[in-house]
């Protein structure tokens, strides 16, 4: 009976209902906007650039804003209120961007991983907060960039100012900003998954369904980047919103498995049709650069493109092909985008960007080392440039080994800003300002030591080497050649066409280096016991011997042959053995004494 | 009340069937709220190609079975998906013919590289990790959990080797599960083992309700399945891949035994033999489900009293829609920071 009661009561569903008068009727106001750019380079590769621009009137100072969300991400806005972070910018990458042959991407990243943050002004203890903030980063994103401790963090005075709304004021004290880096950071599909379940649509509709993990890894170059930065609200600029801006960077070369085709596809390269569009984007496009069909047509669209827009940038003509993708999928179609080229990739010389930049390591042994880096000016104007470097500690930099050369002569920085690193708590910390010839070829080059690590601190695969971060060139250019990224105002691609300014911003990051530093042979213990084992053995035997051992003279006329010597042997052992009889005999005999 | 007459109507046929029922809840009943699992890899470089696999595919089972990514914690200590040695970037396969990438498309590892250290897994397991540790890499696990532990890599006799370059001792490991034991944090405990002379792991634990397995005895290696030709490596371990087999077949309400699993993989198929410890472990593993370690089934407690919630009514601390928009609007301009502050 008591088992039919229990069955009864927990057949009856007991309703609590609670009655909650939400009044709340924050006005949450977001937009969201998903862009692919698609541009084919002259080197054979197609480069792919998501963008993914959400807008959120939500102010940072004002803490009321962050709690309701609509299209920006709960779990990034809760780490953006926590540790009072005014921009953040974190990029994970793979590969290096080969900018004398494929121009500028939209945005630059080094290979690995590399945040920097602006935090507020009413921020208190920083140093802690960043180290905080890097762990919160690091679980969200499964990337190891808790390891950005004390040792690896430097404060850039000119190269990385805030890139949203700021006052001058705040904007030149680069106290309120952190910037680290780890080259040797891997980005694999465990970095891909949390980014992807940031977007709107996840991976249900719109361009989430392209990312499949095979196709996007197995590339020349990948880059995930996340912005959030305070842009203006609207033309008056009274009031800030919060843009977040998700960027993927893939370029592929669909000539190697083509026959040297560079024809390409949506199925071909990213293994999937767009089938949908995402019914939370205001905007759903994709923009193809068409300005090498200009003047002759190299290649032909499919299908045929919504318009297309000529535009004048920076005193260059480009030509974009634009696709709606709202009406490209509507009534159950699919997009299939793909260009088909008449001839197969031509390896001619490529025009190289107005600047790029190459650095190495030169010298020879494991004591000491020296970095050069060659930056090439192809505009027919000097230009000013600020040079970054970060070393690690224990790549021991020699500031009065640093020259500037260009073309035989000495260049002086205008300005420099050097701050030594310390043994085990510090890194090297350089900044330069200088001005480049017109075309022509500037080197900088040092000189380093390397240092000697406690045995603790070599990593597992200490043999691997070490990694120095890689340089970071800024500069503004007059033309915009080869010049893809958007202004400052949105990073919404869309906003690059109606782009009247006269300046560009360019930031370029050059190779990171690897170093070996003199390793100790972690298999020493074993060979150290064997060999000091066998010392031991050989050298305390003799000594034993020569100090215990009797010498006894010997008659130099009583020379024996060997025979002789035999003889002698087999005498001596008669000679015991009688002398044991005779013992036993005595003994005996003491025994009958005894018994009797 | 009319379903209150038509359950008096059944009464007789429900009490016949609810005796049967009941014997077989009885036998099934398991005290756990919540499952976790740890699963660790600890061997570095390419041709320890096999112990990531081992471990994805465990992962890949845990998640089938219903455990999700909250509850996981996942250690690999190298990145063998996206190696530059890797034919196919983004998979990593524990089978030669490649059918299942058991590297998936939403896997997520919670502590990768140089992170996986004997320091970091201790502290996982007993929860003393410092104050900023990120919520994923935690294990926050309390007295009704159930915990599923995985370890492979490379072992010897009471020992198992980390990233080459440290050891785990099983009499630290045998501390560290008494020190869960005390703190409360589990409240029965799986430990798989896979690696050279693996019983040697399970031979020093004195802690309750610790069920154990391993693949080979002291004295024993425990030996890899087979060589992918592509790629130039072993695969998979052997004891791993029967445990997979079985695994594969077991779906999220799944009524086989952990007794069953602990029968996998015989002397002719694994050549070592199959170490098990039960002598910690109160039930009997034959009337212990799988998914009571491998899967995320919840046992629901159902209240059988009301609770009164409070009528709250929010006071005039919201805003409505009219007073909402009313933020502090700043009378000069803003404008964007200078990106070069030099002159050009």
């Amino acid at each position: 009976m008591a088992a039919t009661m229990k069955r009864i009561l927990s057949v009856l569903f007991i309703y609590t209902s609670t009655t909650l008068n939400l009044n709340i009727y924050a006005e949450v106001v977001d937009d969201f906007k998903e862009e692919l750019f698609i541009k084919p380079l002259p080197s054979g590769h197609v480069y792919f650039h998501f963008q993914f621009t959400t807008t959120w009137e939500a102010d940072f100072e004002n803490p009321k804003s962050f709690e309701h969300y609509r299209l920006f991400p709960k779990s990034l806005g809760h780490v953006l209120t926590t540790y009072k972070v005014q921009e953040l910018h974190l990029s994970q990458t793979q590969g290096l961007w080969r900018h004398d042959k494929w121009g500028y991407p939209v945005s630059s990243a080094p290979p690995g991983a590399e945040l920097w943050v602006w935090f507020q002004p009413s921020i208190k203890s920083l140093d802690d907060t960043w180290s905080e903030l890097v762990n919160a980063v690091s679980g969200h994103f499964c990337t190891s960039l808790n390891f950005l401790d004390s040792k690896s963090t430097a404060a850039p005075r000119w190269s990385f100012r805030p890139h949203g709304v700021a006052s001058d004021g705040y904007s030149s004290f680069s106290k309120f900003v952190r910037y680290g880096a780890l080259p040797r950071e891997i980005v694999c599909t465990e970095n891909l998954t949390p980014w992807k379940k940031l977007l709107p649509c996840n991976t249900k509709v719109g361009f989430g369904t392209l990312f499949k993990a095979i196709k996007l890894y197995d590339a020349n170059y990948h880059s995930l980047g996340l912005d959030v930065r305070p842009v203006c609200r609207d033309s008056d600029c009274k009031r800030t919103s919060i843009e977040l801006s998700q960027s993927l960077s893939v370029v592929f070369d669909p000539s190697v498995k083509n026959n040297e085709h560079q024809d390409w596809s949506l199925k071909k390269i990213l293994g999937d049709v767009l089938s949908s569009r995402c019914p939370l984007a205001s905007s759903s496009k994709i923009f193809v650069d068409t300005t090498s069909n200009i003047p002759k047509s190299i290649f032909t669209l499919s299908p045929d493109p919504d318009s297309v827009e000529t535009i004048t940038r920076g005193g260059e003509k480009r030509q974009y092909a634009v696709y709606d993708v709202g009406l490209q999928t509507a009534g159950g179609r699919v997009l299939n985008l793909g260009a088909k080229y008449d001839n197969p990739v031509q390896h001619n010389d490529i025009i190289p960007p107005p600047i790029y930049a190459q650095r190495y390591i030169t010298g020879y042994g494991l004591e000491q080392g020296g970095v050069t880096c060659l930056i090439y000016n192809n505009l027919d104007t000097n230009l000013t440039v600020i040079y970054m470097e970060t070393l690690p500690w224990f790549t021991r930099f020699y500031f009065k080994s640093l020259t500037i050369v260009n073309q035989n002569k000495q260049i002086h920085p205008y300005k420099v800003h050097y701050i030594p690193g310390k043994d085990r708590s510090r890194s090297y910390h350089l900044e330069l300002v200088f001005r480049l010839r017109a075309n022509s070829v500037t080197k900088i080059s040092y000189k380093f030591e390397r240092a000697f690590l406690k045995w603790t601190e070599y990593p597992p695969d200490a043999n691997h080497g070490f990694y120095i971060n890689s340089a970071v060139i800024s500069t503004v250019l007059p033309t915009a050649s080869n010049y893809t990224s958007t202004p400052q105002s949105s990073s919404s691609i869309e906003t690059s066409f109606q782009d009247k300014s006269e300046n560009f911003f360019l930031r370029i990051h050059t190779e990171t280096l690897l170093v070996s530093l003199p390793t100790p042979d972690f298999s020493m213990p074993y060979n150290v016991i064997c060999l000091a084992c066998t010392v031991v053995a050989i050298a305390f035997g003799s000594i034993h011997n020569l100090t215990t051992r009797r010498f006894v003279k010997l008659d130099p006329s009583k020379k024996r042959g060997l025979l002789a010597k035999i003889k002698a042997m087999f005498i001596k052992q008669k000679n015991t053995k009688s002398d044991e009889t005779s013992e036993k005999e005595t003994d005996k005999e003491d025994e009958k004494e005894k018994d009797e | 009340m009319i379903v209150i007459l038509l359950i008096f109507l059944c009464a007789p046929w429900l009490v016949l069937s609810n005796t049967s029922e009941e014997e077989i809840g009885e036998f099934f009943k398991s005290g756990h709220t919540n499952n976790w699992a740890v699963l660790v890899d600890t061997s570095r470089f390419w041709f320890n190609y096999r112990h990531v696999a081992n471990v994805l595919s465990i992962y890949r089972s845990v998640k089938r079975l219903g455990i999700p990514d909250s509850h996981i914690i996942l250690m690999v200590a190298d990145d063998m998906a996206c190696n530059p040695r890797n034919p196919r970037p983004a998979t990593v396969f524990n089978n030669a013919n490649q059918h299942i990438n058991v590297y998936g498309d939403d896997v997520e590892v919670d502590y990768r590289g140089y992170e996986v250290t004997v320091e970091n897994f201790i502290r996982v397991l007993t929860g003393r990790l410092p104050p900023s540790t990120p919520r994923s890499k935690h294990l926050l696990s309390d007295e009704r959990s159930n915990i599923l532990v995985y370890m492979t890599g490379h072992g010897g006799d009471g020992f198992l080797k980390f990233q080459d370059a440290e050891e785990v001792s099983n009499v630290e490991l045998a501390d560290a599960f008494e020190q869960m034991w005390q703190k409360r944090r589990y409240h029965e405990l799986f430990f798989m083992v896979d690696t050279c002379q693996a019983q040697s792991m399970f031979q020093r634990f004195y802690s309750p309700n610790i069920l154990a397995v391993a693949s080979s005895h002291v004295g024993e290696d425990s030996l890899s399945h087979h060589v992918d030709p592509a790629l130039g490596v072993y695969v998979i371990d052997r004891y791993t891949f029967y445990a997979l087999e079985f695994l594969e077949k077991a779906k999220p309400g799944s009524k086989k035994t952990m007794g069953q699993f602990l029968k996998v993989c015989p002397k002719y198929q694994c050549i070592s033999t199959v170490a098990v410890r039960t002598d910690l472990f109160q039930r009997d593993p034959n009337q212990v489900l799988l998914t009571d370690f491998f899967g995320s089934v919840r046992n629901v407690e159902i209240l059988l009293n009301t609770l009164a919630l409070p009528n709250i009514t929010l006071t005039s601390d919201t805003c409505s829609k009219s007073s909402c928009g009313n933020e502090e609007v700043s009378s000069r301009s803003l404008k964007y920071a200078d990106q070069f502050p030099m002159p050009v």
